[in-house]
């Protein structure tokens, strides 16, 4: 099928490439079905692009490539609707916000998405993880890590899901008593 | 929107799985405590309006932005 986008012009699409997000992601929920742009530059940023708005492409990364010991805690309500079988289908995604000055760029360690690489359907997850910002400041991790590695392809796909489940037993329903503070 | 009066250490619930207890008032703050299962989704929601916005920022880079961080990447 083709795809018009705003970015990347006509492109030509497997429609088993499509990804479907059920609920859409935050502030975009009438957008259901994107598919996963490598352009293959230097910044080993890739593009969660909509098919049925051209305008719409979120730019993601992997977060272990700037941010190794990032884990993405889920909880068993996060996994309803990926129909995950193992974690291993599973990829993770930051979304970025690039602005003018570039170095200012950050990513969204709060709210991630995630992908069921076999089944094509993704999610955004907010974290329960108070201390994990929407706006993680990282142009000098990624820099490190692009004049260290830039030469090395394989290290975009070499990672472990850094994915983690809350409780290893989903039918775990054990009350904890969490406190929020209003102000 | 149903409003509920309560005081220091009353609790409301909901269903009969989720309890919302007031645990502490200093001024204008209140503090709550949250008895519910481990997968029901707890955020201050102000949260959820933090990641709309940082999603309509993200979807606003340009192939030139990316270009010149492509640019500024490989710098020495």
């Amino acid at each position: 099928m083709k795809v018009k986008t705003t970015r990347f012009g006509e492109l030509e699409v497997n429609p088993n490439d499509l990804i479907t997000f059920a609920e859409g992601l935050f502030g975009f929920e009438n957008l259901k079905k994107y598919f996963v742009i490598d352009p293959g530059d230097s910044t080993l940023i890739l593009w969660l692009q909509s098919t049925e708005d051209e305008k719409v492409a979120f730019p993601i990364i992997e977060p272990k490539i700037f941010k190794p010991d990032y884990i993405a805690k889920l909880l068993p309500a996060d996994l309803n609707g990926l129909e995950l079988e193992s974690l291993q289908s599973a990829k993770l995604y930051s979304i970025l916000t690039i602005p003018g000055n570039v170095t200012e760029m950050s990513a969204n360690l709060k709210a991630p998405i995630v992908i069921n690489s076999a089944k094509k359907i993704g999610k955004q997850i907010v974290l329960q993880d108070s201390k994990l910002s929407v706006k993680h400041e990282m142009y000098k991790e990624l820099k490190t890590y692009i004049v260290n590695f830039s030469s090395d392809d394989a290290r975009r796909t070499s990672y472990e899901p850094s994915i983690a489940l809350e409780s290893g037993d989903l039918k775990n329903t054990k009350t904890a008593t969490r406190t929020l503070e209003a102000q | 929107m149903l409003v509920l009066t309560r005081k220091l250490g009353e609790s409301i619930a909901i269903d009969d799985n989720i309890k919302i207890v007031v645990v502490q008032i200093k001024g204008k703050q209140v503090r709550l405590g949250i008895k519910a299962p481990k997968e029901t989704k707890i955020h201050r929601e102000e949260v959820y309006q933090a990641i709309q916005d940082q999603n309509t920022e993200a979807v606003q880079a340009s192939m030139s932005d990316i270009a010149r961080l492509g640019e500024e990447l490989k710098k020495k």
